[in-house]
């Protein structure tokens, strides 16, 4: 007899098998963290940390597109190119030459509520495309030890230094965040999906196409 | 929807209380005392090695609260894993399974027993592999494994594109396709660099199942423990730091068979470094394979180099065994084969010849 346990490792597995296959990784010639695919066609989210490098004076700029590098879950990589940048909400979109890739049906971030079962996908400390889950602590523009006036979504699950850039997903599989920070070993921070389309909206102009 | 709820907690305090019956208290450092599962009724405990601080005055404290001493038969630092013999305990002995069927995303859960009573943590399997290496390079060798990329490609996330991103995105490709092409070249090369600088590949830990769990003070040593009550293997958070790192049940067994056998895991060596090559397609067809492995480098007086190996020749076959990744090498050079006089079977000037080699212990 399968026990609810089990039906529900099945369950977990499955959302992670199907996640895994949009998650990237994203060298920047320093270091590297993950994307995710957002469409078809070659457009990747990242975090701007992920595809940024620091400057000699401790700002960050896109990376140049001969070190930016992006890795597919199949092993192929591509040259990218930073087609849009936004330091002050920690987001970027980077561009591969390639089309046809799979990517993540998109959620709401208003439908995330605390206490939901979550999963995240990245290359935690190099280890390439290892999943964690957890549960949503709380979501909005005023959670504690975040600078107020963004909104986030705050984890109770690990995320690691490599997990940035990757995918936040729910029990149904749909993207609702992107992997963006730690306050602690046991508390994460994701971008919430919504905030993700604003920004590629008003990047790349998609005016209200979403 | 809370019936289920109680129901998966119940079964998870079930399988805590199930498989805790089988984890001990190790008392073999001077430190907090670390944890240890039951391998055999006959009295075999396995912990990890870096909890083993000394190899006698061991104290192991049992489920039922009885306090035993225990004498350690052997470790192995590679695996970080350490078997103990308990004198006159009755042991319980769990349900010890391998991790063919573990899939990342599974809910598992680490125990211990620090103190009297057992603890549990609960995560879910990160990653399954058979690569990792301690380097920090590691991210430019390492491609993802088993990955399920054959079903077809989901509909865009309802993200359609006007033509004005389209446009621009058009223009980034067309720069980024310049970009890969160069970068392709450049790994090329790195690649054989990276294999040069490698020689004999050492630090290697072949196979690993990793984990989100919190392992807790005490914890190194215990088991994880799945869905269905079975232990996958044994917790050390010493492999790799930051990440929770579970030696499988397997790798446990063929350390426990190597410790009671010779006192220690013995390793064949051959002193090559090596990497893979694609054949071309007259070889790939004539052979059943599509890469071998090119040697780049053979230490002077290794086993390879005294049975005439040399840099350039392209690895076919070990033992009869066809060896196309450096894995499957490894996996070859396993302890048994260690003082054995093995066929090599490898592409020298574009014709396939045989070489016997002795394979030596690597030290």
């Amino acid at each position: 007899m399968t026990t609810l346990l089990q039906q529900l490792n099945a369950q977990m597995s499955n959302v992670i098998e199907q996640g895994w296959r949009s998650l990237v990784r994203v060298g920047n010639g320093e270091g590297a963290g993950a994307g995710t695919i957002w469409h078809p066609d070659g457009l990747i989210v990242t975090n701007a940390h992920v595809a940024a490098q620091r400057t000699r004076r401790g700002w960050r700029r896109p990376v140049a597109s001969d070190e930016l590098k992006v890795t597919l879950a199949d092993g192929r990589d591509f040259m990218a190119q930073v087609i849009a940048f936004d330091e002050q909400n920690d987001l970027a979109a980077l561009a591969i030459e390639t089309r046809d890739l799979p990517t993540i049906a998109l959620g709401n971030s208003w439908d995330v509520r605390t206490g939901q079962w979550v999963m995240a996908l990245g290359h935690p400390w190099g280890v390439h495309g290892a999943a964690t889950s957890g549960i949503v602590i709380g979501k909005g523009t005023n959670l504690p030890e975040m600078p107020a006036g963004r909104d986030w979504i705050a984890l109770s699950l690990h995320l690691r230094p490599g997990h940035s850039g990757g995918p936040l997903l729910d029990t149904n599989g749909q993207l609702i965040g992107i992997n963006t920070m730690i306050t602690g070993p046991d508390v994460g921070f994701a971008i919430p999906v919504d905030t993700v389309k604003s920004f590629l909206r008003q990047a790349l102009g998609t005016r209200g196409a979403i | 929807m809370s019936d289920m709820l109680k129901q998966v907690s119940d079964e998870m305090a079930q399988m805590v209380e199930s498989a805790g019956q089988s984890v001990v208290r190790i008392e073999a450092r001077r430190r907090l005392p670390a944890s240890g599962v039951v391998w055999s009724a006959d009295g075999l405990i396995v912990t990890s090695h870096h909890i083993v601080e000394r190899d006698d005055n061991i104290q192991i404290g049992l489920a039922n609260g009885q306090n035993v001493t225990a004498t350690l038969v052997g470790r192995d630092p590679n695996t970080d894993i350490a078997v103990l013999r308990a004198k006159d305990a009755a042991l319980t002995v769990p349900n010890w399974a391998g991790a063919d069927d573990l899939r990342v995303g599974h809910l598992v859960l680490a125990l211990g027993r620090p103190g009297q009573y057992i603890q549990a943590t609960l995560g879910v399997v990160s990653a399954l592999g058979s690569d990792i290496t301690e380097e920090s390079g590691i991210e430019d060798v390492l491609i993802m494994r088993n990955m399920p990329f054959d079903a077809p490609p989901m509909a865009p996330g309802g993200f359609p594109f006007p033509p004005m991103a389209r446009r621009s995105l058009e223009r980034a490709q067309e720069r980024a396709k310049r970009a890969t092409e160069q970068s392709r070249e450049r790994a090329e090369r790195r690649a054989r660099r990276w294999a040069e600088r490698s020689g004999s590949w050492g630090g290697r830990f072949e196979q690993f199942v990793q984990t989100d769990v919190a392992m807790y003070p005490g914890f190194s040593g215990g088991p994880l423990v799945d869905a269905g009550g079975q232990i996958r293997g044994i917790n050390s958070s010493a492999i790799m730091r930051g990440v929770s790192l579970t030696v499988p049940t397997p790798v446990v067994r063929r350390v426990v068979e190597a410790l009671l056998s010779h006192g220690r895991v013995r390793q064949g060596f051959l002193g090559i470094g090596a990497q893979p090559a694609r054949l071309t397609s007259a070889l790939a067809e004539q052979f059943k394979q599509e890469t071998g492995l090119l040697l780049v480098s053979v230490e002077v007086g290794s086993p390879a180099d005294k049975s005439g190996l040399m840099v350039g020749d392209v690895l076919l076959a070990l033992d009869g065994v066809m060896v196309r990744t450096l894995d499957e090498l490894l996996a070859l050079l396993s302890g048994n084969r260690v003082g054995a006089e093995v066929p090599v079977l490898v592409l020298r000037g574009g014709q396939a010849q045989e070489v016997l080699v002795t394979v030596g212990e690597r030290k």
